[in-house]
């Protein structure tokens, strides 16, 4: 012990310089690291910013030379967004639309997930597959043939023709993720219940499901979003103007109006700031599901 | 019923519901989508069957072909860019830094909001009359003149380019920052003990160890990244003169003149290659429980 401590402090000196040096560079790192930072989070945030500052900003100072910062904040965009569209009621109908198909995806999901994860039975591979295949398959191939699909059965134009079709991509989503958040809980659990009495209904309700409640509450907002930001499909579907949804609202704000920035980005910011807030409250556990290949980007 | 049996039963009604939803909502439009891309279907008239007609047809269209080269742009530009900005990014956040989470949160918000939004706001932004880029890059001194970004073929593409990765980049970002956290710490201090070097440990230990991460990233965005309708159809609906058009723009404006089966077509036109993607990363994504 003793000797290897002679042994260590022998070369003191140019340890304790390169010791320094060590620290220099470190320090250059260290900085430089933060100087990137810095600047890759105020280019990624200039977007944001102009987006708020737009709706924020009198339509004759959007259109004359623009500034970095509004010279007459005022709230007339959003005024007219809410009074002289019909942005209200866009938000009702996305708001349905969204509910009902988080509700029924997490419903039907919980189940398929459950089955998938802890039971056995022949071909489950093969189910496991196709869901997963559904899940990938993108929207742009079927659409065609689902507006073929949804004719027949008298659903267009109507929030339940979309809820119907916005299941194409939830409910895959929902099960996919939801059999990685139930593999997490120990089978251990649910067997114990079972010993003590309860149904395999009862083993999926009163543990499976509690104990993945974080899960749960990612896939949910995963499904809610997903619906609520779906342009394409409600493009097709919905013709009638008190049937929009807030992206197809917006997106016709532009078809509508001679450049109407100011409340194209007041509608934008009011569509975006609850998914903001969300995102930002589940943050932790949403980071899971976002890395099991769950949201496009 | 034996045990097994009854399991089974049980195991089959509970994924059923999923199963028939998805076979009537996903797979049977999907059969139908590549039916009706083989008749002369228009809206209203079921059509008869023309075999490869269309896709003749589609390959001597100029905006077909466009939209080929496009798609294929767009998907290898953003997944470059992406990667290194997703993966030099990731290096950044994953050093004992103070203000982490912050950084992480921030550099996440081009993903938390929704997809509309965001092109829509660069659509703004890109604007000769009230965008932002214009007014920044003639007060830093870059360019000093006004330029109708989405307006003018040369630069409508980069464009698009940029939007798509602004709000595709923290996918990638989160799903490397994930990967690089769970890398052992362990095999870094063994490298560090050989005495190699940042960049040697970069390629021996951590580029190892996340590769299937960059692997799915990389197939799982290129398939959304080729499919996606609303960067292109609210920045510049596929103008000026189809310099941006893609294949789910191109069908979309091809079910508006009422021609099902050409636009059919069109989607189903990509999909050897998108297949090809879609069994090589449902084969690196599927698990199996016994």
């Amino acid at each position: 012990m003793a000797a290897s401590r002679r042994l260590e402090s022998t070369p003191v000196a140019p340890a304790r310089r390169r010791e320094g040096s060590l620290r220099r560079s470190r320090m250059v790192f260290g900085v430089s690291t933060y100087v990137l930072l810095i600047i890759t989070v105020a280019l990624v945030l200039f977007p944001i910013y102009w987006m708020v500052i737009t709706s924020l900003k009198m339509p004759r100072e959007i259109l004359r030379t623009p500034t970095l910062w509004p010279q007459v904040f005022t709230w007339r965009n959003y005024d007219e967004l809410i009074n002289e569209k019909e942005f209200l009621g866009y938000i009702k109908n996305s708001l349905i639309v969204a509910s009902c198909v988080t509700f029924i995806s997490l419903f039907i999901s919980s189940f398929a997930a459950y089955s998938l994860v802890r039971f056995k039975y022949r071909f489950k591979g093969v189910v496991g597959r196709v869901i997963l295949f559904a899940y990938l398959t993108p929207t742009s191939l079927l659409f065609i043939p689902l507006s073929i699909v949804i004719a027949r059965l008298d659903l267009g134009n109507s929030l339940q023709g979309l809820i119907l079709v916005y299941l194409t991509f939830s409910l895959p989503l929902s099960t996919w993720l939801l059999q990685g958040y139930f593999r997490g809980v120990p089978r251990e659990l649910e067997e114990q219940a079972m010993v003590d009495g309860a149904t395999r209904m009862g083993a999926l309700f009163r543990i499976l499901l509690p104990l993945s409640a974080p899960g749960l509450a990612a896939v949910a907002i995963f499904t809610f979003t997903g619906a609520w930001n779906e342009l394409l499909l409600a493009l097709i579907f919905i013709t009638s103007e008190e049937k929009r949804t807030v992206p197809l609202g917006i997106n016709y704000l532009i078809t509508s109006d001679v450049l109407p920035w100011g409340t194209l980005m007041a509608g934008a910011v009011l569509s975006s700031l609850p998914m903001m807030v969300l995102y930002f409250a589940a943050q932790r556990f949403m980071v899971k599901g976002m890395t099991s290949g769950s949201v496009k980007g | 019923m034996s045990f097994a049996g009854r399991q089974a039963l049980w195991g089959y009604l509970l994924v059923l519901p999923a199963v028939l939803l998805v076979l009537g909502l996903v797979a049977y439009p999907f059969s139908y989508a590549i039916f009706i891309s083989f008749t002369n279907r228009v809206v209203g008239n079921a059509g008869e069957w023309v075999g490869f007609d269309n896709f003749r047809y589609l390959s001597d269209s100029p905006s077909f072909t466009r939209a080929i080269r496009n798609t294929i742009t767009i998907v290898l530009v953003t997944d470059a860019l992406k990667l290194v900005i997703g993966l030099g990014l990731a290096l950044l956040v994953n050093q004992e830094i103070r203000g982490r989470g912050v950084f992480r949160a921030f550099l996440m918000l081009p993903w938390a909001m929704p997809g509309f939004v965001a092109f829509l706001t660069w659509r703004v932004l890109y604007q000769p009359i009230g965008g932002g880029i214009n007014p920044v890059l003639s007060e830093t001194g870059i360019h000093p003149e006004v330029i109708g970004w989405l307006g003018q073929k040369s630069t409508a593409m980069p464009a698009v380019i940029i939007a798509t990765t602004w709000r595709g980049f923290p996918f990638w970002f989160i799903s490397f920052l994930a990967a690089l956290q769970s890398v052992r710490p362990d095999l870094y201090e063994a490298a560090r003990i050989d005495g190699t070097n940042a960049w040697q440990r970069f390629w021996s230990v951590t580029f190892p160890a996340i590769r299937p991460v960059i692997l799915v990233t990389v197939l799982l965005s290129s398939i959304w990244t080729a499919n996606s309708f609303e960067n292109i159809f609210l920045l510049t609906q596929g103008g000026p003169s189809d310099a941006t058009m893609v294949f789910p723009v191109l069908a979309y404006f091809g079910m508006q003149t009422q021609r099902l089966g050409e636009a059919a077509a069109v989607s189903v036109a990509m999909l050897p290659v998108l297949a090809v993607l879609v069994i090589v990363v449902t084969t690196m994504m599927q698990v199996d429980d016994d």
